[in-house]
């Protein structure tokens, strides 16, 4: 795409990488169709293409951007869907937090819509804050329905309270001596709606002999806030959980900082980029960056010890987006689930965004509902009795809409190797299914069907049935 | 026929589909416009006057009503994600597109015991593969290496085709619903009966096969098809053997001939060239130093393939069956085939599942579909891309003639062989890629002289294309006998008398 800024604009490291993003988008026309909000609006501005294209006439001309292009901009999930499709290799997300940084800069939204972001910004990234906002909310909830519009939303989306073990005092099960240390990241929000899988984070890695370091200052890697446009408080949070995790390198030979939160993974894994125009912050992010692993990542390469007993139930296995198509991690989460017995059911549309996409359910829940129900009815469809995720916001957005029990991938497989039921199972009835067979189970040879039996009426007993790819 | 319709026309075109259908069938937003009318080719984009979204048959119906009765020409598209061929841009400025794939995009019936689905047009290869995993993967489908947001009903109805045993999209659609240019409705086949119970399962119906009529054609707007499936097998094995040499081609199709007339391998045999196999990993690493003025070095391409561990020539095939055990001496058999000259280096299952280069293969044979193969298309930068598909029969020495003829081709206009043959018994697809840079006028201007060089020198030595981008219809049509074009125009003037479908497009 042509691009036309002026030499002075150029000369501004930040504006002339939103040059080459725009400059490497060649039409070819594959976004479109992956994208979300295009397949549910049809309008091409709320495609990938239409967008580049309302962010490159908004970084030429600077200053305040139009009304409908912060409206286009503002309905993008930063699924990266259309990243993952794009034979040009757009490095669409970059783009995209660019855009954000202007119009946080140069456009004044109406007064209820900066009151509700300087209240989320405010929020989120502080636990202690939103413990107490969560609690309110609690209190307030049987009141939701005299509340304004968007806080009546806020109030109604609080889930409930797991009584999750603190992620740094977990128990070890019959754990190994440990062998490498790893780091794990808390979270922000994840530490107070998610304390049970930080817990069984720790418990699993514990027991498959890791040493796990919760740094109580590393809080919020800076995502939420840069994907809202406050670069500058985002960039305030990586120093901090860099310097954080410097000091823990500095006393433990860390193999990993092990993260259970996709999003932030995504981001963690791009601090080089994040500080790519900072000499003194970069080399330093960029060695953070190389040290971050998703939690599935790590486990893939434990000698993990899957109990006998557990139940070989039918999973459907949602892709956060952060996970796969931020950080293309599609295959170790299944593989994962797989060699702990358990039987997945992939969720049509895969590549589709639930609706969670940060604090988009928050600031945009009319598509993010819809987004919610579709992606609920195609985890109805697979017939599975739960849903897992390798993301927080996903198992809350999607457990808005499903009758199904949603689980961290990370709660099963402490569960699988000696841990808790996960506490989201606890009204399920497990005897309907028993325990895979050790004929059946993962290594053992498939049974050859008869030759000349039909493949058609084969009972689904082999993984190639319910796995084409192989994986 | 060129004919453009009046803004009048146009404008009380519109109003008429506004009024029967409602606002948010008719778009004719500046940004709508622009962006239907983008293309790859070289020969420009094309707007149209705008984009209407039906919803049903009935639907369609009305919008070709409108058109007889205002004189505007519809160009209908499925998903219009005919990559190189045209994408959703008419084949001439100013025509109305139809939006199929909007809002028909349901999958009307899926038949399990009878392994097959009726689907309407915007249903995609990534929808129906995920219908089937709903129910277990029982049935697979025939993918493409295009997008899996591209339509099922679309790719059959352009010609398309895989490269499972049922790669052949047109026989293994059954039974079609078509919109005529005079606005009724045929169903083809026994669809013909009204109530028919057998309209998507048999081809063997009283009189001509019509369906064939509305496979790269004007004449109809197909809102129902019939698709066949496959039961999927419990294991599907694939293997791989790299040649070294570009000559090595004409060695490969012959070894690959008898396996596919014996039916021993049930799947075509893929035989990708080193840059179409590549090429979805990496761009070309001298175009930054040459500005694209010249093709890549062979110094380089060997360096590259030796890098990947493609060879020259990729080849690659699968067996389906009960059990990987059961297909262990079938693999031995096709390795024992294909290493005999010594010139061939075996790839096993594994090691290619486990190599993103050659998985897009694998799953292309487990029927999966996959938007990795499309990564070629960055090999150079501009986004500009045409096919060009010719037909070669199953000789080598006919193989390395048309290698050599295509290659002379490219190289004169500074621009790379990119090819894979697509191996049947008797016939292999080429499936020549020119990738150039768009935004580059002198490349723009090379890469049309090249498509149209290899269409006059393939004609010139008696070999057509199987299908034509929508820029070079005109082109593609000149070349063919005046008898067949004026029974085709026949035809034309009698289904769709008016003129309302795709004017232009083959034919």
């Amino acid at each position: 795409m042509h691009t036309q800024f002026s030499v002075t604009q150029l000369a501004d490291p930040k504006l002339a990488e939103a040059d080459s993003i725009i400059r490497a988008c060649v039409r070819h026309g594959f976004c479109p169709q992956t994208c979300p909000t295009y397949v549910l609006l049809g309008d091409e501005n709320d495609s990938p293409r239409g967008r580049i294209d309302l962010i490159r006439a908004m970084l030429e001309q600077g200053g305040a951007p139009p009304a409908a292009t912060v409206r286009h901009i503002d309905r993008c999930l930063s699924c990266l869907s259309c990243e993952t499709t794009c034979a040009a290799r757009v490095e669409f997300r970059h783009l995209a937090d660019r855009a954000r940084v202007h119009i946080e800069m140069h456009y004044r939204r109406p007064w209820r819509e900066r009151g509700l972001r300087w209240l989320l910004a405010s929020l989120l990234p502080h636990p202690g804050r939103l413990r107490l906002a969560l609690a309110a909310a609690r209190l307030g909830r049987p009141f939701a329905r005299w509340l304004p519009g968007r806080l009546r939303g806020l109030v109604e989306s609080v889930p409930p309270a797991y009584a999750g073990t603190a992620c740094n005092t977990a128990e070890s099960l019959a754990a190994l001596p440990p062998q490498r240390e790893v780091a794990l990241l808390a979270g922000c929000v994840q530490q107070v709606l998610g304390a049970h899988i930080n817990a069984a984070t720790v418990r699993v890695l514990e027991r498959h002999g890791c040493r796990v370091h919760v740094a109580a200052d590393a809080v919020c890697c800076g995502a939420l806030t840069l994907h809202m446009g406050r670069e500058a408080d985002a960039l305030a949070a990586a120093r901090s959980a860099i310097e954080t995790w410097e000091a823990l390198l500095a006393e433990h030979a860390l193999t990993a900082i092990v993260v259970n939160t996709s999003g932030c993974g995504t981001l963690l894994k791009d601090y080089g980029r994040l500080f790519a125009h900072d000499p003194h912050w970069y080399p330093r992010a960029a060695r953070i960056a190389g040290l971050v692993k998703d939690v599935s990542e790590v486990l893939a390469d434990l000698p993990l010890t899957p109990r006998t007993d557990v139940p070989e139930l039918p999973i459907a296995y949602h892709d956060a987006c952060s996970l796969q198509h931020g950080q293309g991690l599609v295959a170790p989460p299944r593989a994962l689930l797989r060699r702990l017995g358990f039987a997945l059911r992939e969720v049509p549309e895969r590549h589709f965004c639930c609706g969670s996409a940060g604090t988009y359910n928050l600031l945009q829940p009319a598509i993010a509902t819809r987004l919610g129900e579709r992606k609920a009815r195609h985890v109805a469809a697979t017939s599975a009795v739960l849903f897992a995720a390798g993301n927080l916001g996903c198992l809350l957005q999607i457990g808005r809409y499903s009758a199904l029990p949603g689980v961290h991938t990370v709660e099963l497989a402490d569960w699988a190797t000696g841990g808790p039921l996960p506490p989201a199972l606890a009204g399920l009835d497990l005897t309907a299914y028993p325990p895979r067979t050790a004929a059946d189970s993962p290594g053992a040879a498939v049974p050859a069907a008869d030759e000349i039996n039909f493949w058609l009426y084969a009972p689904p007993t082999t993984a190639s049935e319910h796995d084409p790819h192989g994986h | 026929m060129t004919r453009m319709a009046t803004e009048p026309a146009l404008e009380a075109f519109f109003a008429e589909v506004t009024a029967v259908l409602g606002d948010t069938a008719v778009n004719v937003t500046p940004e709508t416009l622009q962006r239907y009318g983008e293309n790859h080719l070289p020969t420009g984009d094309r707007r149209p006057a705008g984009v209407v979204y039906p919803g049903s048959t009935a639907e369609v119906q009305r919008i070709v009503a409108a058109a007889n009765t205002h004189h505007v020409v519809l160009y209908p598209i499925s998903t219009g994600q005919n990559q190189g061929l045209g994408l959703r841009s008419p084949v001439h400025a100013g025509q109305v597109v139809i939006d199929l794939g909007r809002r028909m995009n349901r999958v009307l019936e899926l038949d399990e015991r009878l392994a097959y689905a009726v689907i309407e047009p915007g249903v995609t290869y990534q929808q129906l593969y995920d219908e089937l995993g709903l129910r277990g993967h029982r049935l697979m489908l025939d993918t493409t290496s295009g997008p899996p947001a591209g339509g099922v009903l679309g790719n059959t109805l352009d010609g398309g085709a895989g490269y499972t045993p049922y790669f052949d999209h047109f026989y293994m659609a059954c039974g079609m619903e078509v919109v005529l240019g005079d606005g009724q409705v045929l169903r083809t086949g026994d669809g013909a009966l009204p109530d028919s119970r057998a309209w998507h399962v048999s081809k063997y119906s009283m009189g001509p096969r019509l369906d064939g009529l509305f496979v790269q054609s004007n004449l109809g707007i197909v809102t129902r098809m019939g698709v066949w499936l496959m039961p999927r097998p419990p294991a599907i094995r694939g293997f791989f053997f790299a040649f070294p040499e570009d000559h090595d081609l004409a060695e490969i199709i012959d070894l690959c001939r008898p396996l596919k007339l014996a039916n021993v391998v049930p799947t075509l045999f893929k035989v990708t060239n080193d840059i179409y196999a590549l090429g979805t990993e990496c761009s070309s690493p001298e175009y930054a130093a040459t500005g694209g003025a010249a093709a890549l070095s062979d110094g380089t391409r060997r360096q590259l393939r030796e890098r990947y561990g493609c060879g020259a020539w990729l080849v690659s095939g699968a067996f389906y069956g009960a059990s990987d055990a059961a297909l262990a001496p079938f693999i031995e058999r096709v390795k024992a085939h294909f290493l005999q000259s010594g010139r061939a280096t075996y790839i096993d299952h594994e090691t290619a599942d486990a190599n993103p280069m050659l998985r897009i293969h694998l799953d292309s044979f487990r029927g999966v579909p996959t938007a990795a193969e499309l990564k070629l298309l960055g090999w150079r930068p501009g986004g500009g891309l045409i096919w060009f598909l010719p037909g070669t029969p199953m000789v080598g020495e006919i193989a390395n003639a048309h290698q050599a003829l295509a290659r002379s081709i490219y190289a004169a206009h500074g621009l790379e062989y990119i090819c894979e043959y697509v191996c049947g018994a008797r016939f292999a697809r080429g499936l020549h890629v020119v990738v150039y840079n768009r935004e580059d006028e002198d490349e723009t201007a090379r890469a049309d002289a090249c498509y149209r060089e290899l269409t006059r020198a393939f004609a010139a030595a008696g070999y057509s294309v199987g299908r034509a981008a929508t820029g070079y219809q005109a082109l593609h049509l000149g070349t063919l006998d005046p008898t067949y074009t004026s029974v085709v125009r026949a035809l034309k003037a009698t289904l769709d008398p008016a003129g309302v479908i795709a004017a232009g497009r083959y034919g």
